[in-house]
């Protein structure tokens, strides 16, 4: 069976929406800039055990979510600290600190292999939400693919908006001109910069936002084309943040 | 978003739909009851319940508005932990359009609105003017 073949789900889901889980399955599984694609999947993986991790529960259930000093287990070929710092972002991330993503860097954690394994994670915590709410079952995750990371860290990088570098839209290099430019226009809301470190995350981001929610485009239109209206996507969008406390 | 896309078509929106979901059509939205439940349950993960928000949203708004829902559920999952956990502050026009509801909806209570720091002095001062300004400005932009 193909992967993502929605044939057999009740309500008929479009081929785009398809095409764009597969594209996001086949960037998982690739090599990325600071991680192989074997860590990629790893990444994607636990993404699924936090939602079953008791120390996850445990954390969340606490007053702070730092009080219980326990890390999380190494599990190959992630570090201790990487597979806490997903768990973490998957299931409690509006309790996130900066305090906490500077320890990062002491345990091995890099701003690049930080922002690149969140890419990864929130891209299959994104079809796996997708999956759950209509009551799909999960698409196993894919076969990791051989090869190098390509060790290529963009230009032109600030630390100023967040806890994280990414690029400054005035002095973004040419190979990552497309990051911020929507109908030829520069569009660099803190969003679109956070990944930046990590560009193909940005890309990925992009392709997958278009099929689920909408493109850059129309996020500056009313019109959606879709089944719902603006008003209503945004509902949703609004319900979920605020459920997830997310400020942003 | 949300308020902007409502009164780009000259609408009016309850925004204590974004905190509290939505019982019935009052919010503005249509189908926001069936819309909030059905996110409600999709992220607490109680699958009895999540088949039924589903089985009411497909009743009313149909199929395709279900699977578009979905897509927006998964999206947000994403965009908020992106959010989150690269500690990012709220746009500066963002920040000015929502500042007359965020305090009532509680919104400032979260952790993560600490990533945001207080406006400057002269922003806070110019709010009253600036942020209907703001306002208007995002749903001028919507309009296109």
């Amino acid at each position: 069976m193909p992967a993502f073949d929605y044939s057999a789900s009740p309500d008929p889901i479009r081929d785009d929406l398809a095409d764009a889980h597969r594209a996001a399955w086949a960037h998982i599984a690739a090599p990325g800039a600071w991680l192989t694609g074997a860590e990629r999947v790893a990444v994607a993986a636990e993404t699924r055990k936090a939602r079953d991790c008791a120390l996850c529960a445990k954390r969340k259930a606490a007053l702070s979510s730092f009080s219980d000093p326990e890390p999380h287990a190494a599990r190959a070929p992630l570090s201790s600290a990487l597979v806490d710092a997903i768990h973490r972002a998957t299931t409690d991330a509006a309790r996130l600190t900066r305090k906490w993503y500077e320890g990062l860097a002491a345990q091995g954690v890099t701003d690049e292999r930080y922002v690149e394994a969140l890419g990864v994670a929130v891209i299959a915590i994104s079809v796996d939400g997708f999956h759950r709410a209509l009551g799909l079952p999960l698409e196993p995750l894919p076969t990791p693919l051989r090869g190098d990371p390509s060790r290529a860290r963009p230009d032109g990088l600030v630390r100023e908006r967040g806890w994280v570098p990414m690029i400054d839209p005035d002095r973004v290099g040419a190979a990552e001109s497309d990051l911020y430019l929507v109908d030829g226009k520069l569009r660099a809301a803190n969003v679109i910069r956070a990944l930046t470190l990590a560009p193909n995350e940005v890309r990925a981001w992009r392709d997958l936002a278009g099929a689920q929610y909408l493109t850059l485009e129309r996020m500056m239109q009313l019109d959606t084309g879709r089944a719902l209206d603006r008003a209503q996507m945004e509902l949703v969008a609004g319900r979920v943040s605020a459920l997830n406390a997310c400020f942003y | 978003m949300l308020r902007a896309s409502v009164e780009a078509n000259e609408g009016e929106v309850d925004l204590r739909a974004i905190s509290d979901g939505a019982r019935d059509e009052a919010a503005g939205v249509a189908h926001a009851a069936q819309l909030c439940a059905f996110a409600e349950t999709a992220l607490r993960g109680d699958a009895a319940a999540l088949a039924d928000a589903r089985d009411a949203l497909r009743a009313k708004a149909g199929s395709a508005a279900l699977v578009e829902a979905a897509a927006v559920i998964g999206n947000f999952e994403r965009m908020t932990r992106i959010a989150d956990a690269t500690g990012i502050a709220l746009d500066a026009t963002s920040e000015l359009a929502s500042s007359d509801f965020r305090a009532e909806l509680g919104l400032e209570t979260f952790a993560s609105a600490g990533n945001t720091p207080p406006a400057p002095l002269w922003r806070r001062l110019l709010r009253p003017l600036l942020a209907p300004l703001a306002r208007r400005a995002m749903a001028r932009f919507l309009r296109g």
